[in-house]
């Protein structure tokens, strides 16, 4: 059976256009800031070049949620999380900015990000549940 | 329009201010190269010194920098150094959206410092820092320091690297790896005013009128623009794709435009070579098409060579304009200039008229201290350094144009070089629209001004009237019509310059990419604004001729809207494109066409009335030399 759906990063495609990190801040909050976006690339762009996309995997167990008394399935699906929760992603993919942490919530099952790359970095993957 | 920031900078007195662009001026030259026009024009109303510490530099991101778009680039423009008369050049990578960011529209910078120092611009906060220890430096060690200073990794970085603060008077100005304002020595303005950087982090954000039909809207024109076969290939390829095609036409400029075809030796600067350097390709920001290669060379004399790029521009000013077929030196030549701080483009011109001056003894070793053949690849990269470190032979090419004075006459015969400018990398005798684009472009030599290219691509006729509405001869070397079609992409190129929209991602790279229909839905979308397409229209023709009357009070006219004598009088010997020259009565001819369709008058001054419809009259009142219909 198809499995959740997640946000699959090939990091050598990116070229570091920001147009996910752009539309991702403009669909969930109507503002265009690339620091306010669940979607990150990082960039090395004075010595190796390298561009890395960095977004929730959407584990299906929820490290993030380890040390909170809290409710997984509504937090999946939030877009803004409380201050703090940042540090909890082993993957460093939750970010913060000011008292905001950003979540990736695939957009209600359609990622506006993934409609903007034209490299295919970021593409849509369903995973398995086990 | 809300009002704009403009934040202006005296680096003599220290004095920072910021204040108000407002709405109407907006309407007029939104943003980017429209904006700089508006500020530059009371500056360069006049003859001047382009190093007089009154005259300003100002850099301006495109109305729609930071914000889901075509590319996200900006205009630095000043008096020329290279030139005397417009300095404006084109900028793409992360700074304009950085500084868009930071809540500024546009930085306008006077004055002179006595000692070095950069800016540095943290969104609100503005201040002048110290640069001594970064004098000196190249302008990639530059951004390295300043963002180890600064423990910021994401600040973005406009510099000058040695060729800069040496005022070599073709310096450009950097950012990143690759990106360059290369054209009219904007670099030596900054190395005149002691000003190393302007480095920017924005965090604000940028509110949409309408965010999620802003999306809707991008998404579609977004989509579209990515079917288009030339997006597509320049994705792969990058810009030195066009190496094939201008070798192949005869467009290529070889040993100084002698030749226009390097036959074999130019295929081996192909862009299919380029893949055996490439690691992937990397975007400006907000940009689809990726145009650019990241590379690096690992064997060889040239391992260890890493940069982006480089453009055909560059390949083809370090290779084949120099005789030079080894694609390695060239892009080693390529990133010398870039680290340095060198337009790559004005420095292989110059450099190919000093080989032409040696060929013809005009000069000798005497004069240049070693040989300097056609093709010498030490010679071309020892030449490069002297001119950015001014030591030497490369003293005097490091004047540029002005070094003619000291060659004497016949040497500055050879000079192939309009309004001051060296003309470049390609040979315009074949594509008659090139060739007076190329004469008409209101900074010098430049074929980014107007590019008009869709005549080169067999585009019937029936199409290309319906795109410039009216006739146009489908065959690149015949004149008929090309007057309007130069007209027309001077306005297009203009508009999209004072929004911030790349050349490859409009008209250029197809007749179905994006255009005025499309600019005027987004811009409606984002800030709630109706511009009419016919307004847009008119604020590429105010650009233009704003332009013109910067021109027109710097003493210029009609006879400076020429080619090199040896587009007029040298048919081409050989090749693809072999007896092709500019024959000067049908040159007038489209040149009048063209002059005519701006509403301007025959000896290319604008007409009242064309200052008055496009609301210039006001600011040409003091204009002497208008026409009076």
């Amino acid at each position: 059976m198809q499995g959740a759906m997640k946000i699959r990063v090939n990091s050598e495609k990116c070229s570091g256009c920001h147009l996910c990190e752009m539309v991702c801040s403009i669909y969930h909050l109507g503002v265009v800031n690339i620091n306010r976006s669940a979607i990150h690339i990082q960039k090395d762009d004075l010595e190796t070049g390298a561009c890395e996309p960095i977004v929730c995997r959407q584990c299906e167990k929820m490290p993030c949620m380890a040390k909170n008394n809290q409710n997984s399935a509504e937090y999946r699906v939030r877009f803004i999380w409380e201050q703090g929760l940042s540090e909890t992603c082993p993957f460093m993919a939750l970010f913060h900015w000011n008292d905001e942490v950003y979540h990736c919530d695939l957009c209600g099952g359609e990622p506006q990000c993934i409609r903007v790359c034209s490299t295919g970095a970021i593409d849509i993957e369903y995973g398995y549940d086990t | 329009m809300h009002p704009a920031v403009l934040v202006k900078v005296d680096l003599e007195s220290g004095k920072i201010s910021r204040g108000p662009i407002s709405g109407e001026v907006l309407q007029d030259y939104l943003g980017g190269r429209g904006l700089n026009m508006r500020l530059l024009f009371p500056f360069l109303s006049r003859p001047g010194d382009p190093f007089d510490p009154t005259s300003p530099i100002i850099m301006s991101p495109g109305l729609m920098c930071g914000i889901p778009s075509l590319g996200s680039r900006m205009n630095i423009s000043a008096r020329s150094p290279e030139s005397g008369y417009l300095g404006d050049s084109n900028i793409g990578g992360e700074l304009g959206a950085e500084l868009k960011a930071s809540g500024i529209d546009c930085l306008f910078i006077s004055g002179l410092s006595n000692t070095p120092v950069y800016l540095w611009v943290h969104d609100c906060e503005i201040e002048i820092r110290n640069a001594t220890r970064l004098w000196g430096k190249d302008s990639v060690q530059t951004q390295k320091e300043i963002r180890k200073e600064l423990r910021d990794d994401c600040v973005k970085i406009a510099c000058i690297g040695q060729a800069g603060e040496n005022k070599v008077r073709f310096a450009c100005i950097r950012t990143g790896l690759k990106n360059s304002a290369g054209r009219t020595g904007m670099g030596a303005v900054m190395g005149a005013k002691h000003l190393k950087a302007v480095v920017v982090r924005g965090t604000g954000g940028i509110s949409l009128k309408d965010p999620q039909g802003y999306l809707e809207s991008y998404q579609k024109i977004y989509s579209n623009l990515l079917q288009r076969k030339w997006v597509k290939a320049l994705g792969r390829l990058g810009t030195p794709l066009l190496m094939k095609n201008s070798n192949e036409l005869g467009f290529l400029g070889v040993r100084n435009n002698q030749q226009t075809t390097f036959g074999k030796q130019g295929d081996a600067l192909r862009a299919e070579h380029l893949k055996h350097y490439s690691k992937g390709m990397v975007s400006c920001t907000s940009c689809p098409a990726h145009c650019r290669h990241r590379y690096q060379i690992l064997d060889g004399p040239y391992a260890g060579t890493m940069g982006e790029g480089p453009e055909y521009a560059s390949i083809g000013s370090m290779g084949s304009t120099l005789g030079n077929g080894n694609l390695e030196s060239a892009i080693y030549a390529t990133e010398l200039c870039n680290r340095y701080g060198l337009d790559t483009i004005s420095t292989g011109s110059y450099i190919a008229w000093a080989m032409e001056l040696y060929q013809r003894g005009i000069i000798d070793d005497s004069t240049v201290g070693y040989p300097l053949c056609w093709g010498d690849q030490k010679a071309i990269i020892k030449l490069i350094h002297q001119i950015a470190r001014r030591e030497g032979f490369g003293n005097l090419l490091a004047e540029g144009v002005f070094a003619s004075e000291i060659f004497g006459t016949e040497a500055d015969k050879f000079l192939l070089q309009i309004k001051n400018l060296p003309i470049e990398m390609t040979d315009e005798r074949a594509p008659k629209s090139f060739a007076l684009g190329m004469a008409t472009a209101t900074r010098g030599a430049c074929h980014m001004r107007s590019r008009p290219s869709r005549d080169v691509i067999g585009l019937p006729e029936s199409a290309l009237k319906k795109l410039y509405s009216g006739k146009v001869s489908s065959s690149h070397l015949d004149y008929s019509g090309k007057g309007r079609m130069v007209w027309w992409h001077e306005r297009l190129n203009a508009l999209c310059d004072a929004l911030g929209i790349c050349r490859f991602l409009s008209v250029f790279s197809s007749p179905h990419a994006p255009q005025a229909e499309e600019f005027s839905e987004l811009l409606y979308r984002a800030f709630g604004e109706k511009f009419s397409i016919e307004k847009l229209w008119d604020i590429g023709e105010r650009i233009c001729t704003i332009e013109r009357m910067i021109l027109i009070r710097n003493g210029l006219g009609k006879v400076d809207d020429t080619l090199p004598f040896r587009y007029f009088d040298e048919p081409i010997q050989e090749g693809p494109a072999e007896g092709q020259a500019i024959d000067r009565s049908q040159f007038n001819e489209i040149l009048e066409e063209y002059y005519h369709l701006h509403g301007w008058d025959s000896r290319g001054i604008p007409k009242v009335s064309t200052l008055k419809r496009l609301g210039l009259a006001e600011i040409a009142s003091t204009n002497a030399r208008c026409n009076e219909d």
